[in-house]
């Protein structure tokens, strides 16, 4: 199936190549915004009908059935919608070019920032001045994603949270870096097994991480004894500056998440066993297998960011073979819940063009969606897609949910956000209306080119 | 939810005393006697017609016997409720790889193999199939890969049933042919290289043909032509005995292959067609069928594409869905046709993207595809609308046999 792959690729790269033509809605930025009469899911909290969420300055000023609204609101009527906190995707790699996410020089990288090849409109970052918008991702309902550096060896490198729309690069970054990602799965083993060099195997890739985090722990002492000796009394020469190491001590201090990309039970283990040597925070990437140690997860509180309920494993290759994993059950993140584990439901998208990807990012909701049928509850899903992500990602005090004060990255929708027939309508970034279906249609028709 | 299974022969259930009951026995130990089922409750989309509110499905022996609103169920029925439930025809995925080994989808040593066959690289213990099953695909069309120019005839086969050699409907049914371009070591490797290579084999074929006639029409005489496997695959398409499936993405490709199709006459269905929608007109004009997008959100496509069963329906083109599986498991078929919905093809017009027009492309329709009197008993029962996230597939039935029972199954 090598050769059908490659004709699929170059035909996916093409139609990625076809421009979106986004375009530009009025900036709303800053002004007032009342959403009035919807339903409104807050899911900090029960739905409010005929709620009204007031957006002051890019954040939510309040929420409720009885909202005063100001005279210079902007009033949009929500009357039969639906109104929810913008969906925040735990895992993507959208927006980074599929090159960029294959540095597999070396098994450990630590010193790599995914926020150095970010393009944040996935289309080619070549789109000129103007409002930075991820389209695809807007049209989903998803505002913000962490965005990683891959799973093709064993420590990828630093991760970032972004918001889908902005004004510039820094203004869509919301925190960074946000993790470090690594990953004890097939991706190292297979990466490396095709180079023929080390680590072809699970032990010898657990080992390497081993030995890496006793080196960042022996980096670590160095710089303290450097820094506590006395300066008056002869200092020793300051330890040589190493960033990937920096970046590993940041890990092993608890100011950055590891985010381990582990499907089977036997490299979640792994992975437990290394956050229990070391001490660093453990968040389980894919998951695929997480309920057959559902308990165990729960009373370490380990998040697991899983992969989409569609297609679980998330392996770096472009068509996973199946066959090399146990099957999945797409009851996991229904028997995950039911133990107490907090999870977030991740697309693990490519983008536009992406080529047999898990999913693509703008379908998260209708694959979360599949979980209802699979024991997880609406409420769950939507809180896996929402304020579970944040919390996950430890950025719950600015998103997540509709709560005073809290970044106004607001979503309405046609109908109940579980159907299948329902449409994300508007989308707010930063209290600024950045995607608007009814306005877009005429875009989102596509170009209906001739070919002679 | 568990199916409740009511037995009603003669309202004495437990009591093995009464004839349809004794009938039942004779029929599972192998005699004769006719193995009659009814569903009865549920709506039924026959995908031939309106739905049917609380409709019965009446089962003989395999197949769809009576099919209605008010049917009288027969006395000696096997009578399931399915009161509340959804039932659509079993579905059809019209482009699958499941079944075979992976290393035998392409023979990549050659770029030209028509007479290549996917029936014989069936695996009757092919873990593809239950999945499959599960989610209520009864029938594949399960071919070859696009390595190749022309890598040979895709098989029909169902996807349950203890025989294999019965579950084939069709070994042979459907000629793919793959456009665009193709490895750089070996020619043809670009797309018009790959057109013209196509042209020469049905040029080829069409010699091949005239000789064979010649000899015929003279009588016999002489030395018989020497036969040749890959020519007559071609020979059978150029007689509208069997048709080309083709794997075609770009816009470009797909008005080459009109072209073709112009030229030599052979019956055609475009499979992928991402670009399709470009040139809707332009197929539909010459009757060509689509096997198409979207393949349930594993592949980044553009809102145009992902509208394209709408823009090809609106033109009056015969659609249908397909997994591409491994590409898309075969398990998420029915969604295939739920994102078409999003993008405005009606409801019904979807499921028969999942059904009969897939039947009917791939020539298989007076077996499978609806709801009809004579046809197959395969069904599907799900516990809510087809096309929502959140219903699940309850039963499915092949040949009027159990394929998938959630109850059991899913505990």
């Amino acid at each position: 199936m090598s050769a059908e792959r490659g004709a699929w690729r170059v035909e996916l790269l093409l139609m990625a190549m076809l421009s979106f033509a986004g375009q530009p809605l009025a900036a709303q930025r800053t002004g007032v915004i009342a959403i009035r009469g919807g339903t409104v899911l807050t899911i900090a909290g029960p739905a409010i009908r005929g709620g009204t969420v007031l957006i002051r300055g890019g954040k939510i000023a309040a929420v409720g059935v009885n909202v005063p609204i100001p005279n210079d609101a902007t009033v949009v009527d929500a009357s039969g919608k639906y109104v929810m906190p913008g969906l925040i995707d735990a895992m993507s790699y959208f927006g980074i070019d599929a090159q960029d996410l294959a540095e597999s020089s070396e098994p450990i990288t630590p010193e790599l920032r995914i926020i150095d090849a970010y393009d944040p409109t996935g289309q080619g970052f070549a789109s000129g001045a103007g409002p930075l918008r991820a389209n695809e991702l807007l049209i989903g309902g998803v505002t913000a994603q962490y965005v990683g550096p891959g799973d093709a060896t064993i420590v990828s490198g630093q991760g970032a949270i972004v918001k889908t729309a902005g004004r510039s690069l820094a203004d869509l970054v919301v925190k960074e870096p946000a993790g470090m990602d690594l990953s004890v799965g097939a991706g190292p083993t297979k990466t490396f097994r095709a180079k023929n060099r080390t680590p072809n195997t699970h032990p010898a890739v657990m080992s390497l991480l081993r030995q890496s985090l006793i080196k960042a722990q022996e980096y670590d002492r160095a710089w303290q004894a450097y820094r506590g000796s006395d300066s008056t009394r002869g200092r020793t020469a300051a330890p040589k500056r190493e960033p990937g190491m920096d970046a590993l001590v940041k890990m092993l201090h608890r100011q950055m998440p590891a985010r381990v990309q582990a499907n089977t039970v036997t490299d979640i283990r792994g992975a437990m066993r290394l956050a229990d040597e070391f001490g660093f925070d453990l968040i389980i990437n894919g998951g695929a297998q997480a309920y057959q140690m559902k308990d165990e997860l729960a009373a370490k509180r380990i998040p697991v960011v899983l992969g989409p309920i569609s297609h679980p494993f998330i392996s770096g290759e472009e068509i996973p073979d199946l066959k090399e994993y146990p099957a999945p059950d797409e009851r996991n993140a229904g028997w995950l819940r039911q133990a107490g584990v907090s999870i977030a439901i991740a697309s693990y998208s490519h983008g536009l063009g992406g080529l047999a990807q898990p999913i693509t990012a703008k379908w998260l909701l209708i694959d979360a969606a599949l979980a209802e049928g699979y024991g997880l509850s609406e409420d769950d899903i939507l809180r896996a897609l929402t304020l579970s992500p944040a919390q996950i990602l430890g950025v719950a005090d600015r998103l997540g949910s509709l709560e005073v004060g809290k970044d106004a990255d607001v979503i309405v929708l046609d109908g109940p956000p579980l159907k299948m027939k329902t449409w994300v309508e508007r989308v707010y970034v930063s209290g600024e209306l950045v995607y608007d279906r009814s306005n877009a249609a005429a875009v989102l028709a596509g170009e209906q080119r001739r070919v002679p | 939810m568990a199916i409740r299974r009511v037995l009603v022969a003669l309202g004495i259930c437990g009591l093995a005393l009464g004839p349809a009951t004794r009938a039942g026995a004779q029929a599972s130990s192998g005699s004769k006697a006719p193995v009659i089922i009814a569903l009865r409750g549920a709506t039924v989309h026959t995908a031939a017609g309106a739905a049917i509110r609380n409709g019965v499905v009446i089962i003989r022996d395999g197949k769809i016997a009576d099919v209605g609103a008010a049917i009288t169920i027969p006395a000696d029925a096997r009578v399931i409720d399915v009161s509340g439930k959804e039932i659509i025809p079993g579905m059809i995925d019209n482009h699958s790889h499941i079944g075979a080994s992976p290393e035998d989808l392409n023979e990549s040593a050659v770029s030209f193999g028509p007479q290549h066959r996917m029936v014989d690289a069936l695996n009757p213990d092919d873990r593809g199939w239950k999945p499959a099953a599960n989610a209520g695909v009864t029938t594949v069309v399960t071919g070859t890969g696009s390595g190749e120019v022309s890598s040979g005839e895709a098989a029909v086969v169902k996807t349950y049933g203890a025989d294999f050699q019965k579950r084939i409907i069709k070994e042979v049914g459907g000629l793919k042919i793959a456009m665009g371009r193709k490895r750089p070591d070996r020619p043809p490797s670009t797309s018009p290289a790959v057109t013209a290579g196509l042209r020469a084999m049905f040029i080829h074929a069409r010699e091949y043909m005239d000789a064979q006639s010649r000899w015929e029409s003279g009588g016999r005489q002489g030395p018989a032509p020497t036969r040749d496997l890959g020519m007559e695959t071609v020979a059978r398409v150029l007689r509208h005995e069997d048709y080309v499936r083709a794997h075609v993405h770009a816009a470009s490709d797909i008005m080459a292959l009109l072209k073709l199709k112009d030229e030599f006459g052979f019956d055609l269905a475009l499979h992928h067609a991402t670009e399709a929608y470009k040139v809707a007109d332009e197929i539909a004009r010459r009757h060509v069928d689509v096997v198409g997008m979207p393949l349930f959100v594993r592949i980044g496509m553009k809102e145009d594409i992902m509208r394209s069963p709408y823009t090809l329906w609106k033109a009056g083109v015969t659609y249908a869905f397909h997994t591409d599986d491994p590409v898309v498991q075969s398990k998420w078929f029915r969604y295939c046709g739920a994102m078409a919905i999003r993008y405005g093809l009606p409801d019904e017009e979807a499921l028969k993207g999942l059904t009969i027009n897939a039947a009917k492309i791939a020539r298989v329709a007076d077996r499978v595809g609806s709801i009809e009197r004579g046809k197959d008993a395969d069904l599907v029962v799900l516990d809510g609308p087809w096309f929502e996230p959140k219903t699940r597939v309850d039963l499915v039935y092949v040949d009027g046999a159990v394929a998938y029972d959630r109850a059991k199954e899913e505990r």
